[in-house]
């Protein structure tokens, strides 16, 4: 069956945008399934001259969680009033370094959190 | 009993059980979903009374508190200055004489806030002890609180403040309105906010925060014994800010 579309100047003017968006899209994904396996985003977890022994959840939970603690902390605090051990100012006596800690996994997976617009962290 | 009185009656029953635990449910619920025993705030209700006359006209300390403990953003440009809390001359008259008088205005934690009211994704909010505050994760700055104050006591963020005088406390981001939180991480903690301390420290002693609901507290001897006022009560607003001298 013969499409019609036109003469075969048309065709040129249609095929290669669609040429060069699918080339992009391939771009995309094959560029993302590559950095799956390639080195994962160091975080450097100091602790110096710190109080505290351990964190307050283990690294597993923070890891992949760490947005739903912040979440009910601020819910606790800024809803009732409760201020306790668990508080996002004490995560930098710790962590002491957005560049090294915060930031490389937010570059990695391209997060941009809009916590440090407000509360301050060195 | 017949086939038919059987479905009538059985219908009937799931009707009256499945309905009545329906309402029960509905009319039991109260709408709070912290348990009331885990809440601190429950039973506090946080109230000011300002001494006019101890208050003395010149004298900024409270504003230059407020600005520092708070973050209160300041560029030297009344487009965009915050202030939580301000002085303003009033004049009037009394008999034949003028009276001049400068008032330190700021949010009237209202019993009855309209901003609260108003605020269509629930950021500003009157929590249980009485302080109206607002929740800045939330706020999408549509300034309807600005509108619906009638203290003028909000304010806009139209421009971020690059000063971060106290670093413990958070700054807001452009685009979300503020006002007066009388220092609620400083009253949880126990310690009285800075505007208070401030006078203190400067000898006028003309602020005074404390507990309404106490009885045996001080703010409460002030309100029910001395003639206090409250400004625009005809409003039905209810402010939680007293004025002594006003």
């Amino acid at each position: 069956m013969k499409i019609n579309i036109g003469n075969n100047k048309t065709a040129v003017f249609v095929a290669i945008p669609i040429l060069i968006i699918l080339i992009l899209i391939l771009y995309g994904v094959i560029s993302n399934v590559v950095a799956i396996g390639s080195e994962p985003p160091q975080v450097l977890l100091e602790r110096p001259d710190s109080k505290y022994d351990k964190c307050v959840r283990d690294t597993e939970y923070m890891r992949f969680h760490h947005w739903e603690l912040l979440r009910e902390i601020r819910e606790n605090v800024v809803r009732y009033g409760k201020r306790g051990e668990e508080d996002i100012n004490k995560c930098k006596e710790c962590h002491t370094s957005r560049v090294n800690f915060c930031d490389q996994c937010h570059n990695a997976v391209s997060m941009s959190p809009d916590c440090f617009g407000c509360h301050n962290y060195p | 009993m017949d086939r038919r009185d059987f479905i009538k009656t059985t219908g009937g029953l799931i009707l009256t059980v499945g309905s009545g635990t329906y309402a029960f449910r509905i009319l039991s619920a109260t709408g709070v979903s912290v348990s009331d025993t885990d809440n601190p705030l429950i039973g506090k209700k946080w109230g000011m009374v300002i001494d006019l006359t101890k208050c003395r006209p010149d004298c900024t300390d409270c504003l230059t508190a407020c600005r520092t403990e708070n973050n209160v953003s300041f560029h030297g440009d009344k487009r965009w200055d915050n202030h939580w809390i301000r002085k303003v001359k009033i004049e009037g008259e009394v008999g034949h004489t003028k009276v001049e008088k400068m008032v330190p205005l700021l949010c009237n934690h209202c019993d009855n806030p309209p901003c609260a009211q108003v605020c269509p994704v629930k950021a500003t909010y009157k929590r249980d002890d009485g302080i109206v505050i607002v929740d800045h994760h939330r706020c999408i700055g549509c300034r309807y609180c600005m509108i619906a104050c009638p203290y003028n006591a909000r304010q806009f963020n139209f421009k971020n403040d690059e000063d971060w005088p106290n670093e413990e406390r958070p700054k807001r981001s452009h685009g979300v309105a503020e006002a007066c939180n009388l220092c609620a991480h400083r009253l949880d903690v126990g310690q009285m906010p800075a505007c208070v301390e401030a006078c203190q420290k400067c000898g006028a002693n003309a602020i005074l925060v404390g507990d309404l609901n106490d009885p045996v507290s001080e703010i409460n001897r002030i309100t029910s014994t001395l003639s206090v006022k409250r400004i625009r009560e005809d409003l039905g607003t209810e402010p939680k800010v007293y004025y002594l001298g006003l």
